[in-house]
């Protein structure tokens, strides 16, 4: 059996609980292991700048990476699309750089812990498109999605920054995963626009804008349920939804979900205990009718 | 008039940024084609582009740069990344230069750098980042009555997420601390090491 670390990260913890639980149905329906960094800690997301210096972020990041080659060395498996990119960006540098893994090492000794490069950082959407494969996804569904409109919105760190398993301006594998769920993709420009990250909470204005945008893109277009593979995309288009209405005199009243939700539907897992539609604001069961 | 332009123009700002600002000297490379700033998804907020900032670095304006507003207005999108013809980390400077302001006493963006300052603390604290004590810190940084006010601005958005089992009601009571990972303070001593190993860290 296949076995990756989960990397869950912080907001799986809580606001993204519904990604979380259903990332675990859906490895778990495909016979893939996931196991959990012991001692893991936060890898400072896009936003630790402003309290530490690029230095200590990398060390954050280089402690996660030595205790996964210690405890089996498997790769990591990353939802959260800012967890993805801050370890698989510190990961490369050190790589790169064999002053600067001299200098980390000498850091992490304070833990006694030492770290190689042996271990890879790899997204959701990757391992599920290029490890597990379409086939195999697709041989696993029971109730495909016929005639579901969804709106497979990639964001902008999801596939940044080296386009490793996917095009940085123009991604596919979204795409293909939701027609391997017997889904219809639509295609919209605002696919990797930028939905306002983490600075939506700090200029709620400036969010409002670029998260209406996206909606505004992808409604337009015909989707009925919009997709998405990282928190934060997912908080900004769907919790803040109601918000961006009232600001930009909308009236957009589109779910939001993960893709591994859709999966778990497909595959015709428990919606509430394993897909988790319950934990969703905008309701999303009416969207998905047809696989009901 | 010559006295004033002078006392704002400072020949060495180029040498600090490009000794004391993580990513620095990669601005050596621009050629000033402006793709960064056609890229920027907050491009149309910002009254200095990625690009002019750099102009203005190399042309010394210390006052101007370390003071924008811009240099933390990044979203971390990594387009700019992605599509600089020279390879240039246009984000990664940004950040810099947004860490090396804050540190130098400048608060360009207050918000940001209240919450931002609330997130790493989490980190430094346990390890881990509990999402309603961070965002709790962040509210309560000018005060209780102050974070209050904040707060129940939020309501909406913090009793759907409530309702819909995605943020712990504990975490969100003053004085109440995240979970501490397990070597907590050994992480705090490679973070303090990294912090003065780094970067103009040594000040
Ligand atoms: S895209 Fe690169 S080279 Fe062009 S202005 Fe921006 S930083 Fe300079
Ligand atoms: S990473 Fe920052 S500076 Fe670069 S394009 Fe995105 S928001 Fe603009």
């Amino acid at each position: 059996m296949t076995k990756y670390f989960l990397y869950s990260g912080c907001s799986l913890e809580t606001s993204a609980s519904n990604y979380l639980i259903s990332v675990e149905s859906v490895f778990k329906a495909l016979g893939v292991e996931l196991r959990e960094i012991e001692d893991w800690n936060c890898c400072g997301a896009s936003i630790s700048y402003i309290g530490a210096n690029h230095l200590s972020q990398v060390v954050l990041n280089a402690r996660n990476l030595a205790l996964a080659e210690a405890q089996g060395g498997y790769d990591i498996v990353a939802p959260c699309s800012s967890c993805y990119i801050v370890m698989n960006q510190v990961n490369r540098e050190l790589g790169e750089d064999p002053a600067l893994m001299q200098k980390v090492n000498s850091i992490l000794a304070e833990g006694n812990l030492t770290y190689k490069g042996s271990v890879k950082v790899r997204h959701v959407l990757d391992v599920l498109y290029n490890d597990v494969g379409v086939e195999t996804i697709k041989s696993r569904v029971k109730k495909p999605l016929k005639g579901v409109k969804v709106g497979g919105y990639v964001g902008c760190q999801t596939v940044r920054p080296y386009g490793e398993y996917d095009s940085v301006e123009r991604p596919v594998v979204m795409d293909r995963l939701i027609e391997a769920l017997g889904a219809e993709s639509v295609n919209f420009s605002h696919k990797i626009k930028c939905c306002g990250s983490g600075i939506f909470l700090t200029e709620l204005d400036y969010g409002y804008e670029l998260a209406g945008n996206i909606l505004e893109s992808a409604t337009s277009k015909g989707a009925k349920v919009m997709t998405t593979a990282c928190p934060l995309c997912q908080l900004n288009l769907e919790a803040y939804q109601e918000r961006v209405n009232k600001a930009l005199k909308k009236s957009y009243n589109v779910p939001v979900t993960f893709i591994t939700q859709l999966m778990a539907v497909a595959f015709g897992l428990d919606p509430s205990k394993d897909a988790c539609l319950d934990r969703n604001i905008i309701p999303v069961e009416k969207a998905l009718k047809t696989a009901a | 008039m010559a006295q004033k332009a002078s006392s704002k123009y400072d020949p060495t700002f180029a040498k600090e940024v490009f000794e004391k600002v993580d990513s620095g000297e990669e601005i050596k490379k621009c050629m000033q084609c402006g793709v960064c700033a056609a890229s920027c998804p907050l491009a149309d907020k910002m009254e200095f582009s990625p690009r002019k900032i750099f102009t203005m670095i190399r042309a010394g304006e210390r006052q101007k740069v370390l003071a924008s507003k811009d240099i933390m207005l990044c979203t971390s999108c990594y387009t700019c990344i992605v599509r600089c013809p020279r390879k240039v980390p246009v984000m990664e400077v940004m950040h810099g230069l947004a860490h090396h302001a804050l540190r130098s006493g400048f608060v360009p963006r207050k918000e940001s750098s209240k919450f931002g300052k609330a997130f790493w603390d989490c980190i430094y604290k346990t390890g881990r980042v509990d999402e309603g004590v961070a965002a709790r810190n962040y509210y309560l940084a000018d005060g209780l009555v102050a974070g209050a006010k904040r707060g129940l601005e939020m309501k909406d958005i913090a009793l759907n997420m409530l309702k819909h089992k995605r943020m712990n009601i504990m975490s969100a009571i003053p004085g109440i601390q995240g979970k501490k990972i397990k070597n907590i303070a050994t992480l705090q001593k490679m973070l303090d090491k990294a912090e003065a190993m780094g970067k103009g860290g040594s000040k």
